[in-house]
């Protein structure tokens, strides 16, 4: 089987799979008694920005890397990774509203998860925009894995800076939709929408990789 | 790390007399920030909001367009003539290229914040008398920090198509941190506060500015070697 | 005070159609992009 076809066995398990966690959220968790059913958006919702996170962590190290060894595939894994992280960050921020109207009041809030996957969203953008402005494949390479360790360099001061934030400034949470302590039941919920959600990114990075590789040999040959 | 610097230094300097000599950037940046300063004064209701309360967001948000628009025509120099090869094969270091980058776009900005921050006193009545050294304290914290990376990325843009949009884009995620912490402490200087209240925003700053200087300093070369 | 849970289900199934969409219309794309 070519790279592709297994990408594309893989996503398409980690669909199936994550229709088997959808089943398993809507039907088989028990409710959370003070925010009602939209708690459940949670599981969705953790398990979309860990990765959105990771994949910006997994471009600063391939970047890394790749400066130091050249290796055109670590350049084609971070555009893969980039791509993949921006669609998860996608769904971290239509999720995220969604889940605050009813539960803080507002489409918005200024929360530590959204605001980082709201700045890793425009620097997943940002690197997409500039490698499809730069035309040479090695300057391309060169300039995308400086603008990755970039990143990765910022994640902890957004982490920071956003905990300071909210320090000074707390907002009126009621309830605290993000509480560790889940029990149970709920915990493996999650736990399992962390699987399906990490089979996805693998597949769909694999796609990716695959198809840049495909455009990459065409435009050679 | 002596040699980087006097080339640096020299390099700079011959930036700078440039743009002295023609004054034409500089005085657009001029000229741009006081017109961003009036369509903030314009943009508001003073009796719904106080200015005083919107003075630190105007003031590092003008701050950080007058930024952009120096770092946009940092390269521009050296892109026409094909200047930049020149530099490239110069026995220098191609640290030494980014540092006197680096130096001539403080430079340029700090000349820019210097005019700026006057008229803004002026324009929106802010008090800033008895917190004059610490606010210029910061805005030299802060501007480093814009500068290291904005430096760093318009050597890179530079040779993309659409530059000057390019530029914000790839910029603008970098600058927020800082530009919390620059306005968390100038909040807190125009009430009144201690400086300690905001110690770990200038620590932020501070830290943001070493590492992003130093991871600058490294990855420059980068975006240079053919 | 006993309240009842809020009912706020609609949002949750807004929420899960949504993530869905955007995650099997990505495979969708992925899967009909041109290939070699």
């Amino acid at each position: 089987m070519t790279l592709i076809q297994k990408g594309r066995v893989v996503s398409l398990v980690g669909l199936v799979l994550l229709g088997a966690v959808y089943v398993r959220a809507l039907a088989f968790t028990p409710t959370e008694a003070t925010q009602g059913l939209a708690q459940k958006i949670y599981y969705i919702h953790v398990p979309a920005a860990v990765w959105a996170e990771t994949s910006m962590i997994l471009i600063g190290l391939a970047s890394i890397f790749f400066l130091f060894l050249g290796d055109p595939r670590l350049d084609r894994f971070a555009e893969a990774s980039a791509q993949v992280g921006a669609v998860f960050a996608a769904v971290v921020l239509t999720t995220g509203p969604i889940w605050g109207k009813p539960i803080w009041g507002t489409w918005w809030t200024w929360d530590a998860r959204l605001t980082l996957t709201l700045l890793l969203f425009f620097i997943y953008l940002g690197y997409l925009v500039m490698r499809g402005a730069v035309t040479d494949v090695g300057l391309r390479a060169r300039y995308s894995a400086v603008l990755g360790i970039c990143g990765l360099l910022l994640v902890p001061f957004i982490h920071f800076s956003v905990l300071m934030f909210r320090t000074l400034h707390p907002q009126p949470i009621v309830l605290k939709p993000s509480a560790p302590s889940l029990p149970g039941v709920m915990l493996v919920t999650l736990l399992l929408s962390f699987g399906v959600f990490t089979i996805l990114y693998i597949g769909f990075v694999m796609q990716t990789y695959a198809l840049a590789l495909a455009h990459e040999a065409g435009s050679d040959g | 790390m002596g040699d980087v610097l006097r080339h640096a230094w020299v390099i700079a300097r011959k930036d700078l007399l440039l743009e002295f000599r023609s004054r034409t950037a500089f005085l657009s940046a001029a000229v741009f920030t006081a017109l961003v300063l009036t369509v903030f004064n314009f943009g508001r209701d003073p009796t719904a909001v106080a200015t005083i309360d919107l003075a630190p967001s105007i003031l590092w948000i003008t701050f950080i367009f007058a930024a952009m628009l120096a770092l946009n025509r940092a390269f521009q120099l050296e892109l026409e003539n094909q200047a930049l090869e020149g530099l490239l094969v110069a026995p220098i270091s191609r640290r030494s290229i980014y540092w006197a980058k680096l130096i001539a776009n403080l430079m340029f900005v700090s000349v820019v914040e210097a005019i700026g921050l006057p008229l803004f006193v002026l324009f929106f009545n802010v008090p800033i008398g008895n917190v004059l050294v610490p606010l210029v304290g910061l805005i030299v914290l802060a501007t480093v920090g814009f500068v290291a990376v904005g430096t760093l990325f318009s050597a890179m843009v530079i040779r993309t198509r659409f530059a000057e949009l390019m530029l914000p884009v790839l910029l603008l995620p970098f600058l927020i941190p800082p530009l919390i912490g620059a306005v968390q402490v100038t909040a807190a200087l125009f009430a009144g506060r201690p400086l300690s209240e905001v110690e770990g925003w200038l620590r932020l700053l501070a830290a943001f500015d070493m590492c992003f200087v130093t991871l600058a300093t490294l990855l420059f070369p980068a975006t240079v070697n053919e | 005070m006993v309240e009842g849970v809020p009912q706020n289900g609609g949002y949750m199934v807004a929420a899960y159609i949504v993530a869905a969409a955007i995650l099997v219309g990505y495979a969708l794309s992925l899967y009909r992009r041109p290939r070699r």
